[in-house]
């Protein structure tokens, strides 16, 4: 019997283990290859054998527009995914993002008020973090007045954030210049990569990667979430504490992401939902898929964004037409959804 | 039998808000002791294990292991007890055999994943609740009945003191109960722990706890010894929470005995 057991925990262990790492491998050569078209694709046209020659407008152009812009692709639609599925198996809702806890509403905030009192992309991109960060700083300050702790607490305290942050934003686009400010505001409001570049993104890329180790290294943890309050105590975790911290982590590392880019939609959603359809289940390695999964989709975007039309589009264009689709199809499948 | 007290407690009270439901209530569950706690619906068996769960507030004093309750951390508390809810709150997609494992969290560093070993242990307790083939299938897809044997794999797999458990024989059919009670009956005869379990079935209680302990509007008014009381007794108690009844003794084929109950 301790045989048998033994060997069946062992073969089902190992089988999971080789698929994973197979899917996982393909994912990642799917994104090397999505990633090395978006290097190749733009206004400007590259060679390589310019680039290896030393032209110095063509290496301008790689290494401070193209490489940057890539990795914040690859990166923040990584950093999207995992912390989607952080969000949606925490609050157990498969629709859940960050604009529950009122991130995104807060950087959109910032940013019109960065656009409106500073104007550069530098700090436009400080003002968009600091109002995502303070808007769920004030989430969880509101919901701490329940003692009980309660997770829909959390949610209510969001939405009285996002509704604040929303009136505060229209106030705001109000005393805007019509001309250039509200539709910079807009723009942002949309999302874009157009204005990354490498002297932007190194703080915001080391706050991305140092809270994707540390959320990984979690996953047990955020998993734990998922049960019922008192049932996850009564399995030994300090809900409140934990529920914060991660929280807290997943919100900054978006925060890094969305103040960069804008508002980039979909990919928190939808990345964690293609990666359960992966793994049928959620485990550190839908963790891991979700962000491959959120990078790929962003890097498509990104390329679909700059490359159908003559001007830059939108990044959410396209993340939302990849995206509709797709949810389209999960919720016929009435996988993850339910 | 009692070698020394698991669960002691005195002068609890507890509700919801304003909503006092237990009312002084006070008793103690020794080592080997399967206890049932018996009563109508809202009676406050579950508030009563909710309290003792620390999931609602309290006020009295009860202690696990001579331990308090209130200055247990989660951890501490997880380490001595395990509960399985009436229902259990997962409604992600995720393998039996990794609810199982969740079990391991209070032994395991906040960084740490279960080891081989942990999940050998695991697949044993799959087994044991007949559902060692399906221990890579989605949870989510289960039966209330076959979630409720999950879980109680989860509360078996590490070997707590106490274990308390919220009508967990509720989604099951008449097989499945006796199959998780002999179990639980079966752990707290080999191990030093004890049981505390509500349970909506009085027959069933009478034939597989050690001690009854009957609730009516939020009190312990009698306690049954099924070994020790004689049927009249039984009657009597019984009768205050559920009217009137009767009870018999029959054998069953194997020549066991077993309790019977009729509502008169």
């Amino acid at each position: 019997m301790q045989l048998s057991t033994n060997s069946i925990t062992n073969s089902m262990v190992s089988a999971t283990v080789k698929r994973n790492n197979v899917i996982c491998a393909v994912l990642i050569l799917l994104l090397v290859c999505i990633a090395a078209g978006s290097l190749a694709v733009g206004k400007y046209p590259l060679s390589l054998e310019k680039l290896l020659a030393g032209d110095e407008m063509q290496r301008k152009v790689f290494y401070n527009l193209r490489m940057s812009r890539t990795v914040v692709a690859v990166f923040g639609g990584a950093v999207l995914g995992i912390c989607g599925f952080v969000y949606q198996t925490v609050f157990r809702n498969p629709l859940a993002s960050p604009d529950i806890i009122g991130v995104s509403s807060g950087a959109s905030l910032g940013a019109a008020v960065g656009i409106l009192c500073f104007g550069s992309a530098a700090a436009i991109t400080a003002s968009a973090f600091a109002g995502a960060v303070l808007s769920v700083c004030l989430a969880l300050l509101l919901s701490s007045a329940d003692k009980t702790g309660k997770k829909s607490t959390i949610v209510l305290a969001g939405i009285a954030v996002h509704a604040l942050a929303q009136t505060a934003l229209m106030c705001l686009k109000i005393t805007a210049d019509p001309e250039r400010e509200l539709a910079s505001i807009e723009y942002w409001i949309m999302g874009s990569l157009a204005s990354v570049t490498s002297s932007r993104i190194g703080g915001n890329l080391l706050i991305c990667i140092l809270i994707t180790i540390v959320l990984l290294f979690l996953h047990r943890q955020t998993i734990l979430l998922s049960a019922d309050e008192g049932e996850a105590r009564m399995l030994g975790v300090s809900v409140s504490q934990v529920r914060l911290i991660v929280l807290l982590l997943a919100t900054l590392a978006v925060s890094a992401v969305v103040s960069l880019t804008g508002l980039i939609s979909f990919i928190g959603l939808l990345a964690p939902h293609i990666a359960r359809l992966i793994t049928r289940s959620n485990r550190i390695s839908t963790m891991v898929f979700s962000g491959l999964t959120g990078g790929i989709l962003l890097c498509s975007a990104d390329i679909l964004a700059r490359s159908v039309a003559q001007t830059e589009l939108p990044v959410s264009i396209f993340t939302s037409l990849i995206g509709v689709p797709l949810l389209i199809f999960l919720t016929l499948k009435g996988r993850n959804m339910s | 039998m009692n070698k020394g007290k698991i669960l002691s407690a005195c002068g609890v009270s507890a509700g919801y808000g304003k909503n006092n439901i237990l009312h002084d209530i006070s008793f103690s569950v020794g080592e080997h002791e399967v206890v049932g706690l018996l009563g109508a619906n809202g009676c406050g068996k579950t508030t009563l294990l909710k309290s003792i769960c620390r999931i609602i507030p309290y006020n009295g004093t009860v202690e696990i292991c001579g331990q308090n309750l209130r200055q247990l951390s989660a951890k501490q508390l997880a380490r001595l007890c395990s509960y399985i809810p009436q229902r259990s709150g997962i409604s992600i997609d995720i393998s039996a055999l990794d609810v199982v494992l969740m079990g391991f969290n209070p032994e395991l560093r906040i960084l740490e994943t279960p080891n081989a070993a942990m999940r050998e242990r695991a697949m044993k307790m799959l087994s044991l609740v007949g559902l060692e083939n399906r221990a890579q299938e989605n949870y989510s897809s289960f039966s209330e009945g076959q979630k409720q044997l999950c879980i109680l794999a989860r509360s078996m797999v590490r070997e707590c003191r106490l274990m308390l458990m919220d009508e967990p024989e509720s989604a099951l059919d008449f097989g499945g109960r006796y199959l998780m009670l002999d179990a639980v009956k079966n752990v707290t005869v080999h191990h030093p722990c004890s049981a505390l379990v509500t349970l909506h079935d009085p027959q069933l209680a009478l034939n597989i706890c050690t001690r009854i302990l009957l609730v009516k509007n939020g009190e312990i008014v009698s306690e049954i010894e099924p070994e020790i009381n004689d049927l009249s007794e039984m009657e009597e108690r019984l009768a205050e929470v559920y009217g009137p009844l009767s009870v018999h003794l029959c054998k069953g084929k194997n020549g066991k005995d077993q309790l019977v109950l009729i509502k008169e």
